[in-house]
């Protein structure tokens, strides 16, 4: 137990100023800059607000994905080494982003301080992306699919030890990557948490085709570029409840190539079968699509470059609440079906 | 949202935050950033800030 006299977690935190922000209002969220859909999330800084490392981090399976007292340990000793050599003069001062308060993004405070309620951090998170959208700034593959999965990569770490890993696969391991290595840092920034890899590895130009991993094998530091394969980003956000999330209730899977062309439809296009059917989409009668019927035009097109399914289409390139002509194939009849997206209310 | 929060502070936070006996010594958690920069200032010590939602 952390405050317990004695256990290593107690007196690793007893050299530390402990700090617990439950209210946003006057946090300067430019500088705190972190994925607010995390429930728990925590920063190792020093008095000048030089921050070493993040604490934290979440995928689609849980919000404790990533999250462990015994790399919190390690997390905790990492940050006082950096603290000792920080006061050597051994690590130069990080340039401070520029200051910007919940204040500062009209719709948050409108919303929030403007209406006298709280500022809680996944508000702030879905209010910067609605504000975006009003002043034609939302990029919705790195504001809206944030957080990309490194399981993608096929990278599975062994959480416990922080930053090794446990297993290889896929692209990781095409390029080199072994269980055991431990990542120290993505495209030459170095990392010590997952929270740091998770956060670097989200400023990632969504049009990169590689990136650089530095890992530690056996005292040595290695160097692997790895080929992100299509589509790197692409997670799965359903537990966002963005508001710039056009609900389209319905999921899809892409067909195949060959499918595709057997079917006479644009081989690089986005057409796609549907596997289920959201129960709100029959209540409110946003749609009447069915298990089984393939979408293969939206509003007349059928490609797009940053969508692989007509759904991931009608997410990236529409704004909640927008109605569509859905081109559609339901037992070999082509029809065509009106589609209403929603836009998600959200409240605590 | 909620279901998370929960499970979240059964894995971890409850274990950091639990109610200290009297033969354990509680770690005073500050809730005002500027007074925690004000006292890293002057101990010298290193913040370990945690944001959260409010429970």
């Amino acid at each position: 137990m952390l405050t317990k006299a004695g256990t290593k977690r107690g007196d690793l935190l007893r050299q530390y100023v402990p700090a617990r922000i439950v209210r946003m209002d006057g946090i300067d969220i430019g500088l705190f800059d972190y994925d607010r859909y995390n429930t728990l999330y925590f920063f190792i800084l020093n008095a000048d607000e030089h921050i070493y490392m993040r604490y934290g981090g979440r995928d689609a399976r849980s919000p404790t994905a990533y999250l462990n007292l015994e790399s919190l340990e390690l997390a905790l000793e990492q940050g006082l080494e950096l603290h000792r050599l920080y006061r050597a003069g051994k690590i130069d001062r990080k340039p401070r982003p520029a200051a910007k308060y919940p204040r500062d993004v009209p719709e948050l405070h409108k919303r929030t301080t403007g209406a006298g309620r709280c500022v809680e951090c996944h508000l702030i998170g879905d209010l910067e992306n609605v504000q975006r959208e009003l002043d034609g700034a939302l990029d919705k593959l790195s504001q809206m699919f944030r957080s990309p999965d490194i399981r993608t990569l096929g990278i599975e770490l062994d959480v416990p030890r922080g930053l090794a890993a446990a297993q290889a696969a896929k692209a990781a391991a095409a390029a080199g990557m072994q269980a055991g290595d431990t990542i120290t840092h993505l495209n030459g920034k170095r990392v010590w948490t997952f929270g740091d890899l998770q956060w670097e590895y989200d400023r990632v130009n969504r049009r990169a085709k590689t990136i650089q991993l530095r890992v530690e094998r056996g005292g040595k530091s290695v160097d692997l570029d790895i080929d992100l394969p299509d589509f790197w980003w692409l997670t799965d956000i359903g537990y966002r409840n963005w508001s710039v999330d056009p609900r389209v209730y319905f999921n899809s899977e892409p067909l195949t190539a060959a499918e595709k062309i057997a079917q006479g439809f644009d081989p690089d296009g986005f057409a796609c079968r549907v596997t289920h059917i959201d129960r709100v989409a029959e209540l409110l009668g946003n749609h009447e699509l069915a298990v089984g019927d393939v979408v293969y035009a939206v509003d007349g097109k059928t490609r797009d470059e940053i969508a692989n399914t007509a759904e991931l289409f009608l997410k990236l390139r529409t704004q909640a609440g927008s109605r569509h002509v859905l081109q559609i194939v339901r037992n070999g009849e082509r029809l065509e079906t009106s589609l209403k997206t929603d836009r998600m209310s959200f409240r605590k | 949202m909620r279901t998370g929060l929960l499970a979240l502070q059964a894995s971890l936070a409850i274990s950091l935050l639990s109610t200290p006996s009297p033969a354990e010594e509680a770690v005073g958690w500050i809730t005002s950033y500027e007074e925690a920069l004000q006292e890293a200032r002057r101990t010298g010590k290193p913040i370990f800030l945690e944001f959260r939602c409010a429970p």
